[in-house]
C-alpha cells in the first residue's frame, strides 16, 4: 500500500520544482504552468490526507482548487495574450516598469 | 509475470509520482514552448494516476478532463498564437537561475532536515488505508463520487457557490483583457 | 419698574382692539410701487401705471376711510386700532435702565386718532396728487420716466404711512428713513440736470445731520424706558418722571434734565426732516423736483412728520420745559426769518418753498407753546392751502411753458379762472382771513402763545413767549403780503410772457434751465405737443390756457378743503359759532393722545376780551393791512415803481433778503469749506506721513527680503541640496534592488518565506 511519506515526498518535490520553474524561467506561459504543477502539489497533498483521514472533505477541496486553478489559467493566459498585443513579447524580464 | 504486474500493481503511486515529477522536471528545462506544454500535459495525466492510486477515482478523471481537455489545450493554442512572433527567446532562464535553485534546494534540505524525524520516523511507514472508525459507514473507496458531492453539496456547498462566482468573474476579466481594443 | 411696565403695556395693548386689514393701509401702494417699479419699464401704455399707482393709493384712502369710521364708532379713550404683523427684531438682553431689557420690536401698526388722522391725510393728498401728477408729468409719458415717478411716489406713501401708521419708534424711523429717501429720489428725479442732483444731495445730507439727532433721541429714549413702543413710553412715563435722579453713562441727574436732553436731540431731528433754522435750507432748493412732488412730500405731508413725531412723543415734551422753550423760540424765528426771504423771491416755487418753511415754524411755535392740537390742526389746514397753492403754481408753471418767474407772468385770471379761484381761496386761507381755515389754525397757535405770557391776566408767563408772539406776528404779516404778492404778481395785470411787457418787468426766460421739467429744446416742443394741455403747434408766443380737468379738480377739491377745515376745530372762545358747527372737535380727538401732567382743566371760563381783540385786530387790520399793502404796492401800479423805489432807496437790504441772508454761503464759508479744507489736508497727511510711512515700510521690507533671499539661497537651499545629495547616494544602493523584474521579487519573496518557515531553527 501507499504510504503517506511517499505521497508528500511526492509533492513536496512537484512544489519544489514549480517554484523553481517561477523563479528561473523567462517565458510566461511557462511560468504559468509552473504555477499549475504547484496547485497540483498541494492537490496531491489534499487527497493525501484525506484518505488518511478517512474522510471526503480533502478531496472536496480538491475539487474546489481545481476550479481555482481552471479560473487562474483563464485570467493568467488572458494577461499574457493582452501582454503580447501591447508589446509583442511573453518575456517577463521585458516588462519592468516598475524599475526604480 | 504474474510477480510482476503485481509488484507493479502495489507500487502503482511511486510509478506516477516518478513520472510525474520527471514531466515537471522536463517542462521546467525544455526550451521550447510547445515542449514545455507537452512535458506539462504528461505531469497532469501523470497526477491523474497518481491520484486513481490513491482511491481517488472521480478527482482523477476530473483531472484528466480539466487539464488534459482543458488547460492544456488552452494553454496549447496560446502558444501557438505567442510563438508566431519573430522575436526568439534570447535566453530561456534567469540570470538568478543557479541561487534560485540553490536557495531551493537549501530551502528543501532544510525542510528535510528539520522534518527528517516526522517524515523517516518510526511512524513513517504506515500505510494509508483506510481506518474503519473513521470512514463512518461510508466506503469511500467503492462509493467516491458519492462521497465526494456528499460534502460538496452539504459540508461545503458555500465555498462551493463562492467558486461559481470566482469563475463568472474571471470568465468576465478574461474576455475583457484578452479582448482587441477597439479605438 | 419692569414688571410693572409690562402691565401697563399689556393693559394699554388690551384697550386696542386688533384690525385684520390694517397692514393693507401702506402695504397696498407699496405693492403698487413693486408692480410698476419692476415692471413698469416695459408697459408701453402709461394707463396701466396710472390705474395701478392711483388705484393702490385710492384703495388704501377708502380702508383708511373705513377705519376711521370704525375709529369714530369706540369710545373716546379706547380710539385704538392695532395690528401686529411680526417679530421684526429682538433686541436681546440689552442693558437699560432697571436691568436687562427683554423687548422684541414688532412690525406693528397702530391707528388712532392721531395716526389715523395722519392716514387720511397721506392717503387722500397723496391720491388727489398722484391725479393731479397724471396731467402734469403728461411729458414723462413719452420718455420711459415716468412709471418711475409714480413707483417712487407710491413709495413715499408707503413709507410715510408707515411712519404715521407704526406703533413704534423703531417703525417711525424706518418710515422716517423712507420718506427721506423717496425725497432724495424725487428731488432728483430730474437727475441729469446738474442742479437737481445737487439739491437732492443738499436734502439728504442735511437730514442726515437730523437723523442722527433723532437716532441719539430714540436711543436715549430706549435707554431711559427700555422700550419703544409708544403704548408703553405712554404708561410708563409717569413712574419714570417721579424717580429722583436717573443714572446713565455714569452721569446722574433728574428725570427733567434727561428729559429735555432727549426733547433736544429729537428735535434737531424733527429741524432736519421738516425745515426749521439751522436745517432748513434744503427745502427752497428741494423745488428742483417736480411740482407734485413739491406738493406732497415738500408741503403736505413729509415735512409735517417732525411735528407727528413731537405730537406723538408729547409726553416727553410735556416733562421737558427746556426743549419745549427750544422748539418755541426755534419755530418763531423760522417763522419770521423764513416769512422774511419769501418777501423777494421771483421764482413762484421758490415764494412758496420759504412759505411752508415759515408755516412749520408756525407749527412749531404751536407744539412748543405746549399746544400740540393746535400745532397739528394747523398740519392740517396748511396741507390743504399749501398743497392747492403748489399745485396751483403747478398749473400755472404748466400754463406758461415752464416759466417759473413771476416776473414773466401776469393777468393770468382771465386764462385760468378755476387755477385763480382755488389760489385765491387758499391765499385768503394762508393769510388768516376770518372764515378761512388758516385764521382759525394759525390765530389758535399765536394765542396759545400769547396766553402763555398772558397768563390769565397775570402777564406774568416767560419773557420768550412774548418775544416767540411778537415774531409771529410779524410773520404772519408778511405771509399775508408775500401771498398778496404773489397773487397779484401771477394774476393780475397783464401778461407779459408773450413778448408783451409796457414796464419793462420781465427777465430773459430761465425756463430752459431753471425748470427741470425739460429735456432740449426739441424736447421741449415735442412734449406740449402731446401734453394735453398743449396750444396747438405750442411757441412762447401763445397765450397761457387752463389745465385739463385732472389737475384743476384736486386744485379746487384742496381749495374747497382749505375753505371749510377749519370749522373742524372752532376755538372755545367762538362759542356762538360753535352752536352751529359744534366747537374743537379736533382737539377733543386728540384729547387721550396727550399727556396730562396735571388733571385736565375741563372746567369752563369766560374767554378774555383780549382775545376776541386779537382775533379781530389779525383777522380786520393785520391780515387784510399787508394784502392792502401788497396791492398799493404791487397792484395799483403795473409798473411797481414803488418796489424799484424801495430797492433803490435801500439796496443792501433788498439784497440781503433776495439772497436769502446769504445763509447758504455762510454755510459754505463756516462749514462746508472748512470740511473740504481739513478734508484736504488729511488727504495730504494722508499722500505724505501715511504713504510715506507704507513707503518707508515697503523699503524695509524690500532690503529685509534681499537679505533673508540670500540667507534662502546659500544657508537654507544649501541644506536643503545637501540633504537630497546624501538621498540621492543611499538610495543609489538600494534602486539597484528596485529591478522592475518580477522574478526578482518572487525570489525575494521565497528568501522571505524561507526565512519565516524556518525562523525558529535558525
Amino acid at each position: 500500500m501507499v504510504s503517506l511519506n511517499a505521497v508528500l515526498l511526492v509533492s513536496f518535490s512537484l512544489f519544489s520544482i514549480g517554484i523553481i520553474g517561477v523563479l528561473i524561467r523567462r517565458n510566461a506561459l511557462v511560468i504559468l504552468m509552473c504555477v499549475e504543477l504547484m496547485l497540483n502539489a498541494a492537490n496531491l497533498n489534499f487527497i493525501a490526507f484525506a484518505r488518511h483521514s478517512g474522510s471526503a472533505s480533502g478531496q472536496a477541496f480538491a475539487l474546489l482548487v481545481m476550479g481555482f486553478a481552471a479560473a487562474e489559467v483563464a485570467v493568467g493566459l488572458a494577461l499574457v495574450v493582452a501582454l503580447y498585443r501591447k508589446r509583442d513579447t511573453v518575456q517577463v524580464d521585458d516588462i519592468n516598469l516598475l524599475k526604480g | 509475470m504474474e510477480h510482476l504486474l503485481e509488484t507493479i500493481g502495489r507500487n502503482m503511486f511511486a510509478i506516477f509520482g516518478v513520472m510525474t515529477l520527471s514531466g515537471a522536471v522536463l517542462m521546467v528545462a525544455s526550451r521550447s514552448a510547445v515542449h514545455s506544454v507537452l512535458a506539462f500535459l504528461f505531469a497532469m495525466l501523470s497526477i491523474a494516476g497518481c491520484f486513481l492510486a490513491l482511491e481517488a477515482e472521480f478527482l482523477g478523471m476530473a483531472q484528466i478532463l480539466v487539464y488534459a481537455g482543458g488547460i492544456v489545450v488552452l494553454f496549447l493554442f496560446v502558444v501557438m498564437l505567442v510563438e508566431m512572433s519573430k522575436r526568439k527567446e534570447k535566453e530561456v532562464f534567469q540570470l538568478q537561475s543557479r541561487y534560485a535553485i540553490l536557495a531551493v534546494l537549501v530551502g528543501a534540505a532544510a525542510f528535510l532536515a528539520v522534518f527528517r524525524k516526522v517524515i523517516f520516523g518510526a511512524a513513517s511507514p504506515e500505510a494509508l488505508v483506510l481506518r474503519p472508525e473513521l470512514a463512518q459507514g461510508l466506503n469511500v473507496a467503492h462509493q467516491n463520487a458519492q462521497a465526494v458531492s456528499r460534502s460538496l453539496f452539504a459540508d461545503y456547498l458555500l465555498p462551493f457557490e463562492i467558486l461559481s462566482v470566482i469563475l463568472l468573474v474571471a470568465l468576465v476579466g478574461a474576455v475583457v483583457l484578452a479582448k482587441t481594443e477597439r479605438v | 419698574m419692569t414688571a410693572e411696565t409690562t402691565l401697563m403695556h399689556a393693559a394699554a395693548t388690551a384697550a386696542s382692539q386688533p384690525a385684520g386689514y390694517l397692514w393693507l393701509i401702506p402695504f397696498l401702494p407699496f405693492f403698487g410701487f413693486l408692480v410698476n417699479g419692476l415692471s413698469g419699464k416695459k408697459l408701453k401704455n402709461t394707463a396701466i401705471v396710472d390705474t395701478i399707482a392711483l388705484g393702490s393709493v385710492g384703495v388704501a384712502f377708502l380702508l383708511t376711510l373705513y377705519y376711521f369710521v370704525q375709529l369714530l364708532g369706540l369710545p373716546a379713550e379706547g380710539r385704538s386700532l392695532h395690528q401686529s404683523l411680526w417679530t421684526w427684531f429682538d433686541v436681546g438682553g440689552a442693558r437699560v435702565l432697571g436691568g436687562l431689557s427683554t423687548y422684541k420690536i414688532a412690525w406693528a401698526y397702530k391707528f388712532d386718532a392721531l395716526s389715523a388722522s395722519m392716514a387720511l391725510l397721506v392717503t387722500g393728498a397723496g391720491f388727489l396728487i398722484h391725479l393731479f401728477s397724471t396731467g402734469y408729468m403728461a411729458e414723462e409719458r413719452n420718455d420711459g420716466r415716468y412709471y418711475r415717478f409714480m413707483a417712487y411716489m407710491n413709495l413715499f406713501v408707503f413709507s410715510m404711512l408707515n411712519l404715521v401708521l407704526g406703533a413704534n419708534i423703531m417703525m417711525m424711523f424706518l418710515g422716517w428713513e423712507g420718506v427721506g429717501l423717496c425725497s432724495y429720489l424725487l428731488i432728483g428725479f430730474y437727475f441729469d440736470k446738474e442742479f437737481a442732483a445737487v439739491a437732492g444731495k443738499k436734502a439728504f445730507v442735511t437730514n442726515r445731520i437730523g437723523d442722527f439727532g433723532f437716532m441719539i433721541g430714540f436711543f436715549l429714549i430706549f435707554q431711559v424706558f427700555g422700550s419703544l413702543d409708544y403704548d408703553t413710553l405712554m404708561g410708563s412715563v409717569r413712574d419714570i418722571s417721579a424717580l429722583k435722579t436717573i443714572t446713565l453713562y455714569g452721569l446722574t441727574h433728574a428725570p427733567v434734565w434727561w428729559f429735555n436732553l432727549i426733547g433736544c436731540c429729537l428735535f434737531v431731528g424733527a429741524a432736519g426732516k421738516s425745515a426749521q433754522i439751522p436745517l432748513y435750507v434744503w427745502l427752497p432748493d428741494a423745488m428742483a423736483g417736480p411740482t407734485p412732488v413739491s406738493a406732497l412730500i415738500h408741503a403736505a405731508t413729509m415735512v409735517t412728520s417732525g411735528l407727528y413725531m413731537i405730537t406723538r412723543l408729547n409726553f416727553i415734551y410735556v416733562q421737558a420745559p427746556v426743549a419745549l422753550a427750544v422748539v418755541l423760540f426755534v419755530g418763531a424765528l423760522t417763522a419770521l426769518v423764513a416769512a422774511s426771504m419769501g418777501l423777494a423771491q421771483y421764482d413762484i416755487k421758490k415764494v412758496l418753498a420759504y412759505s411752508t418753511v415759515s408755516q412749520l415754524g408756525f407749527m412749531f411755535m404751536g407744539l412748543g407753546a405746549g399746544a400740540f392740537a393746535a400745532g397739528m390742526f394747523h398740519v392740517f389746514t396748511h396741507a390743504a392751502f399749501k398743497a392747492c397753492l403748489f399745485l396751483g403754481s403747478g398749473s400755472v408753471i404748466m400754463a406758461c411753458h415752464h416759466e417759473q418767474d413771476m416776473r414773466n407772468m401776469g393777468g393770468l385770471r382771465k386764462y385760468m379762472p378755476w387755477t385763480f379761484l382755488s389760489m385765491g381761496l387758499a391765499t385768503l386761507a394762508i393769510a388768516g382771513i376770518f372764515p378761512f381755515s388758516g385764521f382759525f389754525s394759525k390765530d389758535e397757535i399765536l394765542w396759545k402763545v400769547f396766553e402763555g405770557w398772558y397768563h390769565h391776566g397775570a402777564y406774568d408767563g416767560p419773557t420768550l413767549n412774548l418775544v416767540a408772539w411778537l415774531m409771529g406776528m410779524l410773520g404772519a404779516f408778511m405771509t399775508a403780503f408775500y401771498m398778496a404778492r404773489l397773487m397779484i404778481m401771477t394774476f393780475y395785470g397783464e401778461y407779459r410772457g408773450a413778448g408783451h411787457d409796457p414796464h419793462g418787468l420781465t427777465v430773459p426766460s430761465e425756463a430752459h434751465h431753471a425748470a427741470a421739467d425739460h429735456g432740449d429744446a426739441h424736447g421741449h416742443d415735442h412734449a406740449h405737443a402731446a401734453a394735453p394741455a398743449a396750444h396747438g403747434h405750442s411757441e412762447h408766443g401763445h397765450g397761457p390756457a387752463e389745465v385739463p380737468w385732472n389737475m384743476w379738480v384736486p386744485v379746487f377739491i384742496f381749495a374747497l378743503f382749505a375753505v371749510v377745515l377749519g370749522f373742524l376745530n372752532l376755538p372755545h372762545s367762538l362759542e356762538s359759532l360753535g352752536k352751529v358747527f359744534g366747537s374743537d372737535h379736533f382737539s377733543k380727538w386728540l384729547e387721550p393722545l396727550l399727556y396730562q401732567v396735571a388733571a385736565p382743566e375741563h372746567g369752563h371760563h369766560a374767554a378774555p376780551a383780549i382775545e376776541y381783540a386779537l382775533m379781530v385786530w389779525a383777522t380786520l387790520v393785520w391780515a387784510p393791512g399787508a394784502i392792502l399793502l401788497a396791492v398799493w404796492i404791487y397792484g395799483m401800479d403795473p409798473s411797481w415803481s414803488k418796489a424799484r423805489a424801495f430797492v433803490t432807496r435801500f439796496p443792501v437790504l433788498f439784497r440781503w433778503v433776495n439772497a436769502k441772508y446769504y445763509v447758504d454761503e455762510f454755510y459754505e464759508w463756516a462749514l462746508i469749506a472748512p470740511i473740504k479744507r481739513f478734508s484736504a489736508q488729511l488727504w495730504s497727511f494722508d499722500t505724505w506721513v501715511v504713504d510715506g510711512m507704507v513707503n518707508g515700510a515697503a523699503r524695509v521690507t524690500l532690503i529685509w527680503a534681499t537679505l533673508m533671499n540670500w540667507v534662502d539661497e546659500y544657508i537654507i537651499d544649501g541644506t536643503v541640496d545637501l540633504v537630497e545629495f546624501m538621498v540621492q547616494e543611499t538610495s543609489g544602493v538600494f534602486h539597484s534592488l528596485q529591478s522592475g523584474r518580477v522574478q526578482h521579487y518572487a525570489f525575494v519573496m521565497f528568501l522571505g518565506f524561507l526565512v519565516f518557515a524556518f525562523w525558529k531553527f535558525i
